[in-house]
């Protein structure tokens, strides 16, 4: 592929990695009119698209290991600071710790003599059917979904980051303190805000997705402790995580308050597949849904507001043709067909 | 880059600095950092050296930083600019296309695979581009940085970052379809 053609390529890969959409559809005209001029270009494109993704992230090496084993982290230092020392000798301190690093640097065979912070954590969770309000130490609100939980340390209000893991779904208004970055962890994914608003939903194995509709948020794909470059949300921003190709993607949204229809009890699906439905519908209801068929390839589009579980089932019934009959806490399906 | 990068921290807030978010971080930034360094004062010992004088500084500080990457690469920058000083060397940087000549040929990483590990055999192919495409490539594709950032950081023009990224993915480009093979 010719420099001119990369130019364009680079520049439209990077305006959609941004979320620009405007530019990137411009970009994109342009590129299809170099693909229409040869039935090889479309290929090439693909080629380089798949250059582009297989190169955001570098591949595991031990290189950075030696290099750290020469710093060893001078922890009794951090241990003898508290807050009654005296400045005076804060200050010997520190100069017993520039010794001490020099030291270090120049003896790489010790070994590391690195203590292990024990950290506990504390979780809460939500029932199926009821969603829980939390509030951090630092005054920080949490909305938890039904049938999810969130675990916090118990040095939360010390540590130089607020670092929270949720497992599910769950609404944030995070108190702002530029000092100590609110850090949420969930499968695969790790959001990284100053103090915002914003909705994370991180269900076992649907792709996590976050949703900002205050403040800006960065988001990083995280596997095994790694995490890839972030991407910056802003308002009404999506963020999620493709499961075929494993990239991160933005989103624009009409209004990022449908991601939280949820904390009001309202359910919203959008060409949602039937089974994430009935998932929905049992964390929602606290009930259990059991189809005699499969419903796959079968989608739903349609907005509950916060009624009955019987009313809801009557929608279903009258869009999708099915039988339901309810036992207590369990939902029976029988037939339906999907259009 | 620009912004409020660095917020320090009170001594007595910072009980819980946390060992494993350190060495998580150095072993995130270490790839680029140390390309980085390396690239700015021809010599991997002593680039080894001022990398880790940063972090050395930062957990001694407990600095938290907010925009790392920002932070560590201007880090690294000053560190290098202070070696130069210090050296009193009289510095001067070999073009690349004079060290062209070095990369081996020969080496080719598709033979020495076994298993199919695509992105690994890409990244081999980037470790092969001159010293500077390299490493404009892993700040760009890796860290992220704009062409604006990295024009910045490495003293040269928008230009030419653009264009050193252009022929790199062009590289790419070629050495996949010679060894179509491979890649399928």
């Amino acid at each position: 592929m010719e420099q001119e053609i990369w130019k364009l390529v680079l520049e439209y890969l990077a305006a959609k990695e941004r979320g620009e959409w405007k530019e990137a559809a411009n970009l994109e005209e342009r590129l299809q009119d170099w693909i229409s001029r040869d039935p090889l270009h479309r290929q090439e494109l693909d080629q380089a698209i798949w250059l582009w993704e297989s190169t955001a992230v570098v591949p595991q090496s031990d290189a950075w290991k030696s290099g750290f084993a020469a710093i060893q982290l001078p922890v009794p230092y951090e241990k003898a600071q508290k807050k009654t020392t005296f400045k005076i000798w804060l200050g010997a301190a520190a100069a017993v710790v520039a010794a001490i690093s020099i030291l270090i640097i120049f003896n790489k065979n010790r070994t590391v003599l690195r203590e292990v912070v024990q950290t506990t954590w504390t979780t809460k969770t939500s029932a199926p059917g009821k969603i829980t309000n939390i509030i951090l130490p630092d005054s920080t609100e949490i909305l938890l979904n039904a049938g999810s939980s969130i675990s916090f340390p118990n040095h939360f209000r010390q540590a130089s980051m607020r670092t929270v893991k949720l497992v599910g779904e769950a609404y944030f208004k995070v108190k702002r303190d530029p000092n100590h970055p609110f850090i949420v962890q969930s499968s695969n994914i790790q959001t990284l805000v100053l103090g915002t608003s914003f909705n994370i939903s991180a269900w076992g194995k649907s792709s996590p997705q976050v949703t900002v509709l205050t403040g800006k948020v960065a988001v990083s794909r995280d596997s095994a402790g790694r995490q890839s470059a972030a991407i910056y949300l802003l308002p009404n921003q999506k963020a999620g995580l493709d499961a075929k190709s494993g990239l991160l993607y933005r989103e624009k949204l009409e209004d990022a308050r449908s991601a939280i229809g949820w904390t009001e009890g309202k359910m919203i699906f959008d060409q949602t597949p039937m089974e994430e439905v009935f998932k929905v519908i049992e964390r929602r209801y606290g009930v259990q849904v059991i189809a005699d068929r499969s419903f796959k390839d079968c989608k739903l589009s349609a907005k509950f507001s916060n009624i009955d579980i019987k009313e809801v089932l009557q929608t279903i019934q009258m869009t999708l043709d099915i039988h339901y009959t309810i036992n207590k806490q369990t939902i029976y399906i029988k037939g339906g067909k999907c259009s | 880059m620009g912004e409020n990068n660095t917020v320090g921290l009170n001594g007595d807030l910072g009980d819980d600095f946390d060992g494993k978010a350190f060495e998580g971080l150095y072993r995130r930034m270490f790839p680029t950092l140390i390309k980085y360094a390396i690239y700015l004062v021809k010599d991997a010992e002593e680039a080894q050296l001022i990398l880790n004088d940063v972090f050395i500084a930062i957990w001694k500080n407990k600095v938290l930083l907010v925009n790392e990457k920002a932070y560590l690469f201007r880090a690294v920058k000053n560190g290098a600019n202070n070696y130069h000083k210090a050296s009193r060397l009289n510095y001067q940087p070999i073009e690349e296309e004079e060290v062209q000549g070095i990369v081996d040929v020969k080496a080719d990483p598709f033979q020495s695979y076994e298993h199919k590990d695509k992105v690994r055999m890409l990244y081999d192919l980037i470790d092969q581009m001159p010293e500077r495409r390299r490493l404009i490539f892993y700040m760009y594709r890796i860290e992220g940085f704009s062409y604006k950032e990295i024009a910045a950081l490495l003293d040269i023009s928008v230009r030419t970052v653009e264009d050193h990224l252009v022929k790199g993915f062009q590289f790419l480009q070629e050495k996949v379809l010679k060894n179509r093979a491979e890649f399928q």
